[in-house]
């Protein structure tokens, strides 16, 4: 079922201006069919992988092995059970998104364009999740990057679009001619592109040259991720493009373009051949720095969409800060909770996100606003968004009942063990983001001000992502420990494991 | 609407003249991807040249006449699709196995002639379709964008 993951959605997207020609209705149709579809078969592959372990694909023939040489000539798709849950998140919050947006962007012009360019970036992302190859992962970046320029520049007749789009595409260029430069150097140094192969080399033949390709594929990566030295453009795309898509960007892209593919390159290709704990404290040292500027930026903004944004950034620092102990412990009890509570809070974090922006989406959608000093008693006309608001807003501080919790759990508990230090600094960086939300709750439950007044809740194609979402984070807040040991934890240590990682593609040789 | 208007006479007449030329190369390149240097993409922005020389010679006004947005967006959906049609061709074994080469009916013929390499000269017709179709809508909709000071 794997290629039909990438095939699906991206026959949606070929498809879409033959759609778009039979009219408005028969194009959201499409994309919600395509969509659905894709979440169909994600869940399938989920499903082989959780049972079955890891999944190796070979485009063009069965076997990605060369005719005559021992070493894979082939692009080969290999996912494991992090690469298989991250695809399943990216395809339930496209789902969730494609839905939203039929009411979301009514008003706007272009949308068979728009259409395309949400499913584009579903490819990209998914292909990330999947690929074993390097360069194969780069050409999926670079998808899931330029329909995101795009997309955040969608609303082009307003400043702060295309202020924003640009801001985003050149630093973004940028950050991915960086990870070109790395997959270059390794090319270069090893004569492979495959990562189960280059991972073999590696550690057979560890190069300064494999050190520096590190380093650039880590700085082009923490740029996508939004780590702290380079976090401005997502403080600015974020707020500008339309809430369908900030929900996108926040809930996945920065995920899996950034987190997910540094921790995919410094355990399955880096593993064998690096000083992992070197590594883990470089990340764990951006990852403070993200945790810290990132929440504290979130308090005193007043602009509602910058403060999610903000808000994401500081969550960026948790996972981060997960990945990095697991590397920096790498192998003991502690690395492998600190893993599975980053796998945990990535996947938390993207339906919580993706909610809180597409809450904030139907508030600006209903009122013009984003300024949460005119939001006031918002509460009062529209109950079952700032019910929906609330449930995001103690999922995201982790408040128990809610899914949030158990992941912040478990990086808070392997970060005290691991070192003090970085514990306390977590629990100061949820304190700031406790401020931040408890700020703007106080403020839909306030006195409602005159603006808001004419306010009504948003119609029935926006109310049902959001409660889905809702329903998806209180039902997995419910059973936290489960999900966490089947799961989180065999995640984790399939991805700490590189020699199946290796051995799923090299069979054995 | 001086911008409308295309370039001088002499401009005009020798660009009747090699814009046939031009896709004609263009096509060449293109359908002889698998055998000579270029391919797809280099022969697709060569035939989107000649639709280019054709702007900037005649000018936006006459090539208004001649360009329909529908046409060329169904036509870049149409080589990505034919490209994906043919990257399923040989799904029962792979993704992107060129099954037209192992046992096709056509397009299997000795290496080195036109119909020898599988699905490469289809797919290459594709994205030649997809980059000329892409490349032309993209340039025409930036010189029909809002004029300056308006």
């Amino acid at each position: 079922m794997i290629p039909y993951l990438i095939i699906i959605p991206l026959l949606g997207a070929f498809a879409m201006p033959l759609m778009g020609l039979a009219g408005r209705k028969a194009g959201e149709l499409w994309a919600v069919i395509v969509t659905l579809l894709t979440f169909g078969v994600s869940i399938d592959v989920f499903n082989t992988v959780w049972k079955k372990g890891i999944l190796v694909y070979t485009l063009g023939a069965k076997s990605p092995i060369g005719k005559g040489v021992d070493f894979p000539v082939r692009i080969v798709w290999e996912v494991d059970l992090l690469g298989a849950l991250l695809a399943l998140v990216v395809a339930f919050v496209t789902l969730v998104v494609v839905v939203y947006s039929i009411e979301y962007m009514k008003h706007d012009t272009g949308l068979e364009k728009y259409y395309t360019l949400v499913m584009l970036l579903e490819v990209g992302m998914l292909g990330i999740a999947m690929t074993g190859d390097l360069f194969n992962f780069y050409v999926f970046f670079e998808i899931t990057g330029i329909a995101s320029y795009a997309l955040v520049a969608f609303r082009n007749d307003t400043w702060e679009g295309i202020e924003a789009g640009i801001k985003y595409m050149f630093a973004g260029s940028l950050a991915s001619s960086l990870v070109l430069l790395g997959v270059v150097l390794l090319y270069g140094q090893y004569g492979t592109l495959t990562m189960a192969y280059l991972s073999k080399m590696i550690t057979g033949n560890p190069t300064f040259t494999s050190r520096v390709a590190l380093g650039l594929l880590i700085g082009g990566l923490l740029f996508k991720s939004g780590a702290v030295p380079v976090h401005m453009w997502l403080a600015d795309a974020h707020p500008a493009a339309p809430s369908s898509i900030s929900a996108m960007l926040s809930g996945l892209v920065i995920k899996l373009g950034g987190v997910y593919a540094i921790t995919r390159l410094a355990f399955s290709v880096f593993g064998g051949g690096t000083n992992l704990r070197t590594l883990g404290w470089v990340v764990i040292l951006f990852a403070c720095a993200t945790l810290i500027v990132g929440n504290a930026m979130a308090v005193v903004q007043t602009d509602m969409k910058r403060l999610l944004a903000y808000s994401s950034v500081g969550q960026i620092g948790y996972i981060l800060l997960g990945v990095g102990i697991g590397l920096a412990a790498y192998g003991s009890e502690v690395g492998n909770v600190a893993l599975a509570g980053a796998i945990y809070h990535t996947v938390n974090h993207a339906l919580i996100k993706a909610l809180l922006f597409l809450i904030a989406g139907a508030v600006i959608h209903n009122l013009g606003t984003r300024n949460l000093n005119e939001l006031s008693g918002i509460a009062r006309r529209m109950p079952i968004t700032s019910f929906a608001f609330l449930v995001g807003a103690m999922a995201i501080i982790g408040v128990p009942p809610m899914n949030g919790f158990a992941s912040k759990w478990l990086i808070y508990e392997s970060s005290a063990l691991f070192n003090p230090l970085v514990g306390v600094i977590a629990i100061i960086g949820t304190a700031f983001s406790f401020a931040a939300y408890i700020r703007v709750v106080f403020t839909f439950l306030g006195r409602p001000c005159e603006r808001v007044m004419q306010a009504q809740e948003p119609g029935k194609a926006m109310l049902l992502p959001m409660l889905i979402l809702v329903a998806a984070i209180v039902l997995t807040g419910l059973f936290p420990w489960i999900i966490s040991d089947r799961v989180m934890l065999p995640a984790a240590k399939m991805l700490e494991n590189t020699g199946n990682y290796v051995s799923a593609v090299l069979g054995g040789a | 609407m001086s911008e409308e208007r295309g370039m001088g006479i002499i401009v005009e007449t020798i660009a009747r003249a090699t814009i046939p030329l031009i896709g004609i190369f263009g096509a060449y390149v293109v359908s002889h991807g698998h055998l000579t240097p270029g391919g797809g993409f280099q022969g697709g922005a060569t035939i989107a040249g000649a639709g280019i020389l054709f702007l900037i010679a005649f000018g936006l006004g006459e090539m208004k006449q001649h360009y329909n947005k529908n046409l060329y967006s169904i036509l870049e959906g149409l080589g990505g699709l034919a490209f994906l049609g043919m990257a399923m061709l040989g799904i029962g074994v792979a993704f992107f196995y060129n099954t037209l080469w192992h046992n096709g009916p056509i397009f299997n013929g000795r290496p080195g002639t036109l119909l020898s390499a599988g699905y490469l000269p289809v797919m290459n017709i594709a994205v030649g379709l997809k980059v000329f179709a892409g490349l032309v809508s993209a340039m025409v909709a930036i010189a029909s964008y809002r004029r300056w000071g308006k």
